[in-house]
């Protein structure tokens, strides 16, 4: 069966020069204009099935929320294809995507900078439906209360605005609006992100309720690698906008073979473990997105780099099991389309 | 049970003593009794977690010991007693000379505590010129030598450069080693590592703890993040609602949790060495701090509360391994 969403070497770069003013700069005596490009997202493809939650991880900075953005056409796309459902709408404009809207829904990680401070709570969450309905809709206020409690939300709720509600019921009200269409996807930007953890695993479990009922798939993204091994079927890792390595969760969690994803997990801390010793850490920072390194993304920071890593940028391989893997050390794989 | 848990050792003074600390903002909406009744030793060179979630009081109580508390906030009542001296009277100019000196706090946002019109040259000296005789010559070696301290690359020349000029992780280590270069007794650090990425917050609690650890300093770790604190403290007070509801050795507070709040919140993370198939949650949310319900603040979302709970206030009950929980049923340790 085709994937509900096909990824193919999606790039996304973004001009920061400004203007020619900014730009000019003399260099050996000689006026030059150089462009500042940023390298957001280079070159990553995935798939997502039916029912399917893929977790995208990574640090910030990454490009992980600039893929969700650029998969949902908040922006438009410099390079690659995003097909969904079999159809390609890399190219669609604002009014070719007002149906595939109804398919592909987005829940952000600020619940408070994501709803319209001077709506009901009612209407918020009807909003995405009445946009795409054909006609008029004379069971709306059915709907909307059917929707807050699917959520967890009372009838009491409705007639209230979003400054009368906390964090995680916030965040409820923004996952009411996206299922309000039916999708067939919800991109979850960092959805717990911003909650406390007793909040943060009433949200998990409600989205993994609500995917258990209506049979949606999700393209989860968090920086937090416990939530997405509790949440995810597949993970992708991300580093400076390459994806680095791909897999079944058990097979990154058990078996990472990235060196990036062996520092992250060994970076992250474990309940009741001790801190891990300074010589398995990780050294250094991100290099800036404006002037990636040659080769490998990860050669700066990676204790294993060798001549290889700087003059040729490994492609993502597939070591079997559907595990794949971008780095020369795993060399001996099939690259992955 | 460990070995070092059974010898016994012998307790020294300690160094800071909070009794009694009830931080209180007097606002048109009501009483906000932020810090209510709070009571905690920390040891000389022990780290000491508090944690809790927002709106737990963690924040308001390393504010009241560095004497950070404006109108309409208050210190009611309560002693801070710091090396023998009790804070909490302490008028502002003597204050002055605790703070940065004896007792240093570090924020969540480095660019809080940074000033950005000065090189970090300066303000790393400005410490030393405020807290130290040290002759000026000496000052600037003393700085470059704690930024290499705090592995800061080429901090010969990177002294002159402005705080915008690192990144979010670099700019806490400047702040470290602004904080750490008086060699203050206690560092304070309010969510240190919360706006950085994991690989840098490791970097950053392991440099922390290595400070501390040098400068024979306590640090009193202020964090949501159970996991941090647990590979970091030697000790955890967990707050909720301004008030301690459990205290004890970190290993038991996280391995045998006695109050039902602390082991919600434990059971909350999910375990990212095993999957499971659903996250046990604490239902409901945290109450309005102005309007807590009577008896315990936590009855309405413990799974064992009974009426008493509703009624009565519980107690900080300590068993004989020096754990506490202020619950009136609190989880039994199953051998």
């Amino acid at each position: 069966m085709a994937p509900l969403l096909a990824v193919r070497d999606l790039r996304q770069r973004f001009d920061v020069s400004g203007s020619i003013f900014d730009r000019l700069r003399i260099r050996n005596g000689r006026i030059t204009a150089p462009r500042r490009i940023v390298h957001a997202v280079n070159g990553v493809s995935f798939e997502i099935a039916r029912g399917e939650v893929l977790g995208l991880v990574g640090e910030s900075g990454c490009g992980k929320s600039t893929l969700a953005k650029t998969v949902i056409k908040l922006h438009e796309p410099t390079g690659g294809a995003i097909a969904l459902d079999g159809e390609d709408i890399t190219q669609h404009d604002f009014h070719r995507m007002r149906p595939i809207r109804k398919k592909m829904q987005m829940i952000f990680q600020d619940p408070y900078a994501s709803l319209n401070p001077r709506q009901r709570v009612r209407d918020i969450v009807m909003e995405p439906y009445l946009e795409n309905a054909a006609g008029p809709v004379p069971d709306v206020a059915e709907r909307a209360l059917a929707l807050l409690a699917k959520v967890g939300l009372g009838r009491e709720h409705a007639d209230r605005y979003p400054h009368q509600f906390s964090g995680g019921q916030r965040q409820r009200i923004g996952i009411a609006r996206a299922l309000s269409v039916e999708p067939d996807l919800i991109i979850a930007d960092e959805p717990v992100s911003a909650l406390d953890v007793s909040i943060q695993a009433q949200i998990l479990n409600l989205m993994m309720d609500l995917k258990d009922e209506f049979g949606f798939s999700y393209l989860f993204i968090t920086h937090d690698l416990s939530v997405v091994r509790h949440i995810s079927d597949r993970i992708g890792v991300m580093y400076l906008g390459f994806m680095v390595e791909t897999g079944p969760k058990d097979a990154i969690f058990e078996n990472p073979l990235h060196p990036y994803t062996q520092a992250l997990l060994a970076a992250a801390p474990v309940l009741g473990t001790p801190l891990p010793p300074a010589a398995d850490a990780i050294k250094g920072e991100v290099p800036s997105a404006l002037n990636l390194p040659t080769g490998c993304p990860f050669r700066t920071r990676c204790p294993l780099a060798f001549d290889r890593c700087a003059a040729e940028r490994p492609v993502l391989k597939s070591q079997g099991g559907g595990h794949a893997v971008a780095c020369h050390l795993h060399d001996a794989g099939v690259p992955v389309a | 049970m460990n070995e070092a848990a059974r010898i016994p050792v012998a307790q020294p003074a300690p160094l800071l003593s909070v009794r009694n600390l009830r931080t209180w903002f007097h606002t048109f909406g009501g009483v906000v009794k932020a810090v209510d009744g709070v009571s905690f030793d920390v040891a000389p060179g022990e780290i000491l977690g508090l944690v809790g979630e927002s709106g737990g009081g963690k924040s308001m109580v390393g504010f009241s010991i560095m004497g950070l508390i404006d109108p309409p906030g208050r210190i009611e009542a309560g002693e801070i007693v710091f090396e023998g001296e009790d804070l909490a009277r302490l008028d502002e100019a003597r204050m002055r000379r605790v703070r940065g000196k004896r007792v240093a706090m570090i924020f969540q946002d480095p660019m809080t505590a940074l000033n950005p019109l000065y090189t970090i040259g300066n303000q790393l000296e400005e410490m030393l010129k405020l807290h130290t005789d040290l002759p000026s010559a000496r000052r600037r070696e003393r700085a470059i030598e704690m930024l290499r301290e705090v592995g800061i690359p080429q901090p010969e020349s990177r002294l002159d450069n402005y705080p915008h000029q690192f990144s979010g992780g670099m700019r806490q280590r400047v702040v470290i080693a602004i904080s750490m270069i008086a060699r203050p007794r206690l560092l304070i650090a309010d969510e240190p590592t919360t706006a950085l990425d994991v690989t840098i917050q490791a970097q950053l609690l392991r440099l922390m703890k290595h400070q501390v650890t040098q400068n024979a300093a306590s640090l009193i770790l202020i964090t949501h993040d159970l996991a941090a604190v647990s590979q970091m403290a030697d000790r955890i007070v967990v707050l909720y609602c301004g008030r301690i509801v459990e205290k004890g050795r970190a290993a038991d507070v996280i391995e045998r949790p006695r109050h039902h709040y602390t082991r919600g919140l434990l059971d909350s993370i999910p375990h990212h060495d095993k999957a499971q198939a659903r996250l046990r949650q604490i239902p409901g949310s945290v109450p309005d701090i102005r309007k807590l319900p009577p008896g315990c603040a936590f009855a309405p979302r413990c799974p064992a509360a009974q009426d008493i709970c509703r009624r009565v206030e519980p107690e900080l009950v300590e068993t004989a391994t020096g754990q506490a929980a202020a619950c009136h049923f609190p989880i039994e340790a199953i051998r």
